[in-house]
């Protein structure tokens, strides 16, 4: 995680970490994304939870993701641009 | 290939002539570019591509050509297909009346007014070659003899092309032939009078719709499910059938004049010559709607037309091809020539589709000969232009006094020829669609255009079609429509726009669900993440103006990185998780406590390492952070899907090493079979040569549990005495009491 204990000056750069073509999926609440969880097919695609809502999916895996969200019955809205 | 856009043409001119050996060059170019001194060879390149802008110079070299060859260029110019295979270019100027059909083709080719298209010929020269390198072209017959897989393929930009429309074809008005020498072989010749009194109200003219309805079910099929391949470019049987049977791409067209042979495959090929099927893996998967479907009917339809010299998986004779490449396929040029006939017609004058193909059949030198067994000579004109290019609205069709069928070419026909202005094709009826409360909508064809067509496909399935077609709105569909970028208010729009009805609150309701639910979960595939310091730092990226969603106090996502200005940003580390994990873990001595080097670490390794082992104090310690294996953390992790096989594998991709065993044992604890604990005694003997004889002699090793180590023999007690009477009869006292 990123630590960086000098605030940034008014226009000053802010230190960021830049973690890029990352699979996420966001759910609407925290119940839904409990849904998703408890999903067996779901759960070995899904690496874990990076807040309550948001689950970090495993790379190169998001197609099956999406198929077995479908199979659910959600309509997951795709955002790749 | 975008056949539409002339910087498309000049830069694949451009690449072209850079192919070309510098003696060729110069020699092309002192045909073209007419250069006064030694220029350098960049400079003749550029000087060529510039005088394919420059009509004039190009209206010049073109009186500078034999009319063969002018004609050549004039017969690509009305076939608005710039690339052609040159066995059709050389069968057109055959049938046109050219003893050697290759020389016009040959001229053009060394006047630079024609290019070889080399990606099916020579290999392209690598960037890094020589100019003179040995790949590049010394001559064009030394082309001619290595054809690429697809033929010999060579186009013209079509700034030339066009200005050579308007050359003599010489070809015969058929109507005249009709009337004074009638029609041999298969044609009877007609009685009736050839510019027959027509009643305006028999004249029939498509409405241009059908292929695109036909390609749009088509679409919505290949986007349920993908068609697979086989490695000979047909489809496996279960694909195969699907097609065949198809209900809707086979039934007979709504205004029917005549079969089509293999619909559904016709079907098929051009929607791949449009881009809207794509091979993905040997799969026809569904691609992108044809951007001209939403100009207007008359893009769409020449958009078509464009395709019908690259059409060769079908044709009228024998339908579907079954996906075998054929050795020659006359029919692009047999096309392109009935069509021309038609454009010599007088105004107002017919004729039967028979009449045409007598004269290709004695003019076309792939039907001139019998050769062939089973025999080519059987009609297949009336297919083609009754069936196919009357549903493109090329042609225009009566029924004459016998009955029969005469055509003759249409406004559209006329304008793709290049030889009439742009016909209005377009609909005054916008109202032409009924939405029901049932969720189906009914269409009434006359006052569908191209674009609606489009935007229909997109939200809902198509299940008739007909001079009223329905559809039916599904959650499926609708997410689709949401997922290619529409919304619920442009559905509703359009549905509103074009609606003979207000729509039922029922659909609305239905649309309006489906769009929020869609609005529950979003996916970003391949997302930039940005992790922040602290809140406040996130909070001044976003008052900056930075395109993010905000996922947690520290944590914002963008979907694409393109959008974020990086001057307002210090970057503190990359992690990209399309590459390999990195190795950021060291097990302890225990086998089970983890330390994980948070200065290489990553989300994934933060966010998996919690679902199988637990934390061990509270803030991280010299920048690592630990965590142990315990029986309830694997536990917890099998629960959610971790595996052994998963456990081995992230140990060796973050660190390096295999699953510890002491690790492996949480793991499968309670897996195998259940441990025993047994009593024995330990036979220890003086040397190992001792104890390799009591193993190996039969009657002492049945009496022995295992061999514990080099010199030590587990016994199972009620064998002790046993063993004891063993070794004496072998001259050993077993010395010790086990009591």
């Amino acid at each position: 995680m990123l630590n960086d204990p000098v605030r940034p000056a008014a226009g000053a750069r802010i230190p960021v970490k830049l973690h890029r073509r990352v699979c996420l999926v966001q759910t609407e609440d925290a119940v839904l994304a409990e849904e998703l969880m408890a999903r067996k097919k779901l759960a070995q695609d899904i690496v874990g939870r990076l807040t309550d809502r948001v689950l970090l999916v495993r790379p190169g895996r998001v197609e099956s993701v999406v198929q077995e969200l479908q199979k659910m019955g959600h309509t997951p809205q795709v955002r790749s641009q | 290939m975008p056949v539409v856009d002339p910087a498309f043409w000049s830069n694949l001119q451009r690449q072209t002539l850079e192919c070309y050996d510098e003696p060729l060059l110069r020699q092309v170019a002192a045909r073209l570019v007419k250069p006064r001194n030694q220029w350098p060879v960049e400079d003749l390149i550029e000087r060529g591509v510039a005088i394919t802008d420059n009509p004039v110079v190009i209206d010049r070299r073109l009186q500078e050509l034999t009319p063969a060859a002018r004609q050549v260029l004039a017969l690509i110019g009305h076939s608005r297909q710039p690339c052609w295979n040159l066995g059709n270019l050389v069968e057109m100027t055959i049938a046109l009346g050219q003893s050697d059909g290759l020389l016009p083709v040959l001229a053009l080719l060394e006047a630079g007014l024609l290019y070889p298209r080399l990606e099916c010929g020579l290999p392209t020269p690598r960037a890094d070659s020589p100019r003179g390198a040995s790949t590049k072209i010394k001559s064009f017959e030394q082309w001619m003899a290595v054809p690429g897989p697809l033929g010999l393929l060579v186009f013209t930009p079509p700034q030339i092309a066009v200005r050579a429309i308007g050359e003599d074809f010489g070809l015969p008005d058929l109507s005249e032939s009709e009337r004074t020498a009638g029609v041999s072989g298969l044609v009877q010749a007609p009685t009736s009078p050839l510019t027959p009194a027509v009643r305006p109200a028999s004249i029939r003219e498509a409405d241009g719709l059908e292929w695109l309805l036909r390609l749009a079910v088509l679409w919505q099929q290949v986007a349920d499910a993908a068609l697979r391949r086989t490695q000979q470019g047909g489809f496996f049987k279960r694909d195969f059938e699907r097609l065949q049977q198809d209900a809707l791409l086979n039934a007979p067209p709504a205004d029917h004049l005549t079969d089509v042979p293999d619909m559904a495959f016709l079907i098929i090929v051009l929607a791949e010559l449009e881009g809207m099927v794509e091979e993905v893996e040997g799969e026809l998967r569904s691609g992108s709607l044809p951007s001209s479907w939403e100009k207007n009917v008359a893009a769409a339809l020449e958009s078509l037309w464009v395709d019908l010299p690259r059409l060769s998986q079908w044709n009228p004779l024998d339908g579907w091809r079954g996906g075998e490449t054929p050795a020659g396929n006359p029919f692009p040029s047999a096309y392109l020539l009935a069509f021309l006939l038609l454009a010599r017609l007088p105004e107002d004058a017919w004729v039967r589709p028979d009449a045409v193909q007598t004269w290709i059949f004695e003019q076309h030198p792939y039907w001139t000969s019998e050769s062939l067994r089973p025999s080519r000579q059987r009609p297949w004109m009336e297919t083609f232009l009754l069936g196919m290019a009357y549903q493109l609205r090329l042609v225009q069709a009566m029924r004459d006094e016998d009955s029969v069928w005469r055509v003759r070419l249409s406004p559209t026909g006329r304008w793709l020829l290049g030889l009439g202005e742009t016909p209005n094709l377009e609909t005054v009826h916008t109202q032409t669609l009924l939405v029901q409360p049932n969720l189906q909508i009914l269409a009434y064809r006359q006052g569908l255009t191209s674009s609606l067509i489009a935007r229909l496909t997109q939200f809902a399935a198509w299940e008739n079609l007909g001079a009223a077609c329905t559809l039916q709105l599904q959650p499926e569909t609708v997410y689709r429509a949401l997922e290619a970028g529409q919304s619920f208010d442009s559905i509703r729009l359009t549905l509103e726009q074009h609606g003979t009805r207000s729509m039922p609150p029922a659909v609305l309701d239905s649309l309006r669900t489906w769009s929020n639910k869609r609005d529950r979960i979003t996916v970003y595939p391949s997302a930039t993440l940005l992790e922040f310091g602290s809140a406040e730092d996130l909070n001044e990226a976003l008052a900056r103006g930075l395109p993010a969603v905000r996922l947690s106090d520290r944590l914002a996502v963008v979907a694409s990185e393109e959008t974020i200005e990086f001057r307002h940003f210090r970057l503190a580390g990359t992690r990209d998780y399309a590459l390999p994990p990195e190795k950021c873990v060291s097990v302890e001595a225990d086998g089970v406590t983890l330390s994980v080097d948070l200065a290489r670490s990553d989300l994934m390794l933060e966010t998996e390492v919690p679902r199988f082992a637990e934390l061990i104090g509270g803030s991280p310690a010299n920048g690592r952070r630990q965590y142990r294996l315990t029986p309830e953390s694997l536990s917890a992790g099998r629960s959610v899907g971790m595996t052994l096989t998963a456990l081995e594998t992230w140990f060796l991709q973050r660190a390096g090493q295999s699953l510890p065993p002491a690790a492996r044992l949480l793991m499968t604890a309670g897996q195998g079979e259940a441990p025993q604990l047994r009593r024995h005694l330990v036979l220890h003997v003086t040397d190992e040569e001792l104890a390799d004889g009591l193993m190996q002699w039969p009657q002492t090793r049945e009496l022995i549990a295992e061999r514990l180590g080099p010199t030590a023999l587990a016994v199972a007690e009620e064998n002790a005495e046993m063993l004891r009477e063993r070794l004496r009869e072998a001259g050993i006292t077993l010395v010790g009491d086990p009591e």
